[in-house]
């Protein structure tokens, strides 16, 4: 379950394959209001291509991508 | 008129209807007694038989739409004020149903005395629903972000290179080799290979090409094409040509597919219908050139890797629909010691209940769970502790039925059972 913290919300992707984490990202995003921040962090490599590409063809903007051993962490801003 | 949720007028659903479904299906759509023998043959009724999970019931709906529509008899004896929000509500039902409660598997099909193929009427179904607006939003998100990443593959190919160089170190490490690579781009390589999106589908294929001295590339893109379970032949058409283009670009001689049930007949035959044209390379499954490895024995393996009993689930993609039914038991057998036939199996094999797209909508997890009892009853009966397939759609969803139904099991592909049985 995701864990919201304000306008924010966290989400642990560790372990899943794609695609879904970016299913999960998906669903996460459509409860938050505009502006609002998702921070997940994940271990499938695919996510490092597949995000930004999700990001991107809805119209969202990745604010930070980064990996750090094997974890990935990205941030997304809902735009609409 | 408007109507409901589409915001279609009748005039423009007709016009849809009329343009996308083809003579094949409609002769489905005309040919089907509702006898009901094909009952039995749906994992739907055979887990919760009920009449909505009858592959005639299914078949019915769109069969409704096209008479009050298309059918210039029933037509004229349709009731007055009779169309509008009625065809919306018929609308709406029949996505839910082409998306959520047909996988597309083609089982019926075998035992029905006119050949009726319900998974072709499903998937003009679809095609209806996609075109009006009503197909699951999240298949619809998949498929456009495969397309942005074809559009826009310089932007992510350091990120994607970056993650190839560490899956390299994890392949020389396995081999204890630095000499091991995983070439990307590799102009005049024989072999594309192309995987899906994670390192589940690259390091063990690196593996055996490093070991086989294999002339390979890997893709830059994943097999997977969603719009093709949206039905949508445009959008998959445009997801699929992004390693087409990749192939020409490269000059290899075949593209192999991962081990990735819808990704094979995609590219080995749908494509080269909605393109119409022939594809300048061969394309096989990876599967194949496993089998072809393991005949001419390239590397070595010894069966005593994999000591537990060991079954195999015929994915519907590769199995009824693409004829693989061989080549991954002669490959189990020569790298298990105990294989166990599920049963029925091969063209026969029920689907697993999460194909054609149904994993990747959260909200239909207690569909395809109930769905995947038949499957679950007949892992179970084997006494397998291993479970083989060779979908990632069906790996999923089977090791979502082990931790459901509590089978104990552990669920894994060809490629990660060949790797543990090499000496
Ligand atoms: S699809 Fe075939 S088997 Fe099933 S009800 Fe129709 S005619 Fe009978
Ligand atoms: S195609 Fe498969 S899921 Fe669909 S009705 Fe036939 S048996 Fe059932």
């Amino acid at each position: 379950m995701p864990q919201e913290t304000g306008a924010s919300v966290k989400l642990n992707l560790e372990g899943l394959l794609c695609p879904i984490p970016v299913v999960r990202v998906s669903q996460a995003m459509k409860d938050l209001p505009v502006n609002g921040v998702l921070e997940a962090t994940a271990t499938d490599p695919g996510v490092l291509t597949d995000i930004p590409a999700w990001v991107k063809s809805t119209g969202n903007e990745l604010l930070s991508m980064e990996k750090k051993d094997k974890v990935i962490t990205f941030t997304i801003r809902k735009a609409k | 008129m408007s109507v409901g949720v589409t915001s279609l007028s009748l005039t423009d659903m007709k016009e849809k209807l009329k343009a996308l479904i083809d003579r094949k299906q409609l002769a489905s759509l005309e040919a089907c007694v509702r006898c009901g023998i094909c009952t039995e043959s749906c994992h739907y009724y055979r887990s919760e038989p009920r009449l909505e999970h009858t592959p005639f019931y299914r078949a019915e709906q769109l069969r409704r739409i096209y008479r009050r529509l298309l059918d210039p008899i029933a037509g004229r004896f349709q009731r007055r004020g009779d169309s509008g929000t009625a065809s919306a509500e018929l609308l709406r039902r029949l996505a839910d149903i082409a998306f959520s409660t047909c996988t597309l598997c083609q089982r019926c099909t075998l035992d029905c005395p006119f050949s009726v193929d319900t998974a072709d009427i499903m998937r003009a179904a679809r095609s209806l629903a996609t075109a009006t607006g009503s197909a699951p939003q999240m298949l619809v998100e998949l498929a456009d972000a495969a397309i942005v990443k074809g559009e826009n593959i310089e932007s992510f190919k350091d990120f994607y290179l970056d993650q190839v160089k560490e899956l390299e170190k994890q392949v020389q490490d396995r081999l204890g080799s630095s000499r091991a690579r995983i070439p990307v781009e590799k102009e005049g390589a024989r072999m594309l290979y192309v995987p899906l999106s994670g390192a589940h589908t690259i390091v063990p294929q690196a593996v055996l090409f490093n070991l086989a001295e294999e002339s390979w590339t890997l893709s830059l893109f994943e097999t997977s094409n969603y719009a093709y379970f949206l039905a949508d032949t445009s959008r998959a058409s445009r997801i699929a040509q992004r390693i087409i283009a990749e192939a020409e670009r490269l000059k290899v001689e075949e593209v192999v597919i991962t081990e990735c049930g819808h990704g094979y007949p995609v590219m080995r035959w749908e494509v080269a219908r909605w393109l119409g044209r022939r594809l300048p390379f061969r394309v096989r499954s990876v599967i194949e050139v496993l089998d072809e490895y393991l005949q001419k024995g390239v590397f070595r393996v010894s069966p005593k890797g994999n000591g537990t009993p060991v079954t195999y689930h015929d994915s519907c993609n590769l199995g009824r629909k693409g004829g693989l039914f061989e080549e991954p038991r002669r490959i189990i057998r020569a790298v298990a010691e105990d294989y166990r036939e599920m049963n029925p199996n091969r063209i026969y094999s029920f689907c697993c209940g999460a194909g054609s797209g149904l994993v990747a909508i959260p909200e239909w997890t207690d569909i395809r769970l109930r769905a995947g009892k038949l499957k679950a009853e007949q892992i179970r009966r084997t006494g397998a502790r291993i479970v083989v397939t060779s979908c990632d759609n069906c790996r999923h969803q089977i090791g979502e039925l082990n931790e459901h139904y509590g089978l104990d099991i552990e669920v894994t592909s060809l490629s990660e059972l060949t790797v543990k049985a090499l000496v």
